[in-house]
């Protein structure tokens, strides 16, 4: 299922700011993102998928917007 | 002519004042003089008068917000002026909290503001944010956020949330009220702090003064909009915004389960919680020294000054140093044998990164290196001269 991501912050610096993968659900696509992007194994990142945040494994259907959304702390 | 005692005028008087002044209020429709009514009867704490609390604190000022509170331990820094409005080049040294309660006093006389000069930590956040309806975090730093989001959750306080990185800010509200779908709250979008190198602060990553300008601007919006209930708040959702290109995007966050375990359970628990050691930054038992000390240990023979900043950072500190890069060492901390038995103090240019740097040296040598570092950095130093010059 191509499923197109959308990145944010200090993700978007490593990875771009949108590319597109295919994963049928949110835990492969981490381990995918992690073996291009080693970086971002270590990173805390919220994940949502078409706008809703996600908690725990979430099945991915094509044409899904994927966003990667790491914390800020400037103020 | 019926003389009234003075103490009948005064309200008369500022009942006229607020008119005028509020005028443009009354006459917007949906939200008038009952709108302005609920804003009078509000009370907010604003935690945090930099570059998001300055836009918070101006317009709930000026829209006559009844009583604010403005928590902030921090001093004016020169570096500060590009973003945080309320303050002048002459506030540089002094406390922002005071100086920023100054600003508003002559921008809305009739409104009451209170200042909290001591740093929010847990054993005072409970009892401040308890004389609060609403508390607007405009912090820094992930131990504050976490604190202030925890706090606000125990006390079922709505809190508006606000924070930048770079060219990008995040928006959300935690209503955290009475019905338990609006129980959602920081640890929902992000159960556990980053460790400290993960997220850069303004002062690493650097920010445009407009971003905070706009985020913070945005909190004053959710804040106006929570009390006079207008319009629909940002309640358990994320507003993401990229000031180079206006793309945004609003999440719905979700209710964890794991939420609750993360958090203390009661007021007892909350205020032994040590946020700083829960966020990956040491529990300040290292020595700081503050700039005049720093000034007068570096012209001792027996004490070398290490600059942990990375090899072209800048400015270059004007007097004798020698430079070992925290990157350095975090691959090696056994690369300073070589000082054993003597007294470094470590610096960086906000005082973050020596600190980092002094845990992890203290870590590796324990006392066979006295270890100190120079408190607010390279920055403090310049705002002491600059301080001397004004």
């Amino acid at each position: 299922m191509e499923i197109k991501i959308i990145a944010f912050g200090r993700i978007a610096e490593i990875t771009g700011k949108e590319l597109m993968l295919t994963a049928s659900d949110t835990d492969t696509l981490k381990q995918q993102l992690a073996g291009k992007f080693p970086q971002l194994s270590d990173m805390k990142y919220a994940v949502a998928v078409n706008k809703k945040m996600t908690e725990g494994n979430t099945e991915l259907n094509t044409n899904d917007t994927v966003a990667l959304m790491p914390p800020y702390s400037g103020g | 002519m019926t003389r009234w005692p003075s103490c009948l005028l005064i309200p008369a008087d500022n009942m006229e004042q607020s008119n005028e002044r509020y005028a443009r209020h009354y006459t917007l429709a949906g939200f008038g003089q009952a709108g302005q009514e609920k804003l009078l009867n509000a009370r907010v704490l604003v935690i945090g008068a930099g570059g998001l609390g300055c836009p918070v604190l101006q317009y709930l000022a000026a829209a006559g917000v009844g009583t604010i509170g403005i928590a902030d331990h921090d001093r004016v820094a020169l570096s500060n002026l590009q973003r945080q409005i309320l303050f002048t080049t002459g506030d540089v040294g002094s406390l922002k909290a005071v100086k920023a309660a100054e600003s508003l006093r002559k921008l809305n006389p009739e409104i009451s503001i209170e200042t909290h000069t001591d740093e929010v930590a847990a054993k005072n956040a409970w009892e401040l944010i308890e004389r609060y309806d609403i508390v607007a975090d405009c912090t820094d730093n992930f131990a504050s956020r976490y604190l202030i989001s925890d706090a606000c959750f125990l006390l079922r306080k709505p809190l508006v949330f606000g924070a930048v990185f770079q060219y990008e800010g995040q928006v959300a509200v935690f209503d955290i009220g009475n019905h338990d779908e609006d129980r959602i709250s920081y640890r929902d979008l992000f159960p556990e702090s980053p460790s400290p190198d993960e997220v850069l602060d303004c002062n690493e990553a650097g920010v445009l003064g407009v971003l905070p300008g706009m985020i913070g601007t945005l909190q004053a919006n959710e804040v106006i909009k929570l009390i006079t209930d207008i319009g629909e708040v940002l309640r358990g959702r994320l507003f993401t915004f990229n000031m180079l290109t206006y793309e945004n995007m609003v999440m719905d966050l979700t209710m964890r389960s794991d939420t609750l375990n993360l958090m203390p359970e009661d007021r007892g628990h909350f205020e032994k919680t040590d946020y700083r050691w829960l966020c990956g930054l040491p529990s300040s038992d290292i020595e700081e020294i503050g700039t005049d000390d720093f000034l007068e240990a570096i012209t001792q023979p027996d004490i070398l000054a290490v600059d942990v900043r990375e090899r072209d950072e800048l400015p270059e500190a004007g007097f004798p140093h020698i430079r070992i890069p925290l990157s350095q060492l975090k691959t090696e901390t056994s690369g300073i044998d070589h000082l054993k038995g003597r007294k470094i103090i470590l610096f960086c240019q906000s005082g973050k990164r020596s600190l980092n740097a002094a845990e992890l040296l203290t870590a590796a040598y324990g006392n066979a290196i006295k270890i100190s570092h120079l408190k607010g950095g390279i920055t403090a130093l310049q705002n002491k001269k600059h301080e001397k010059r004004v």
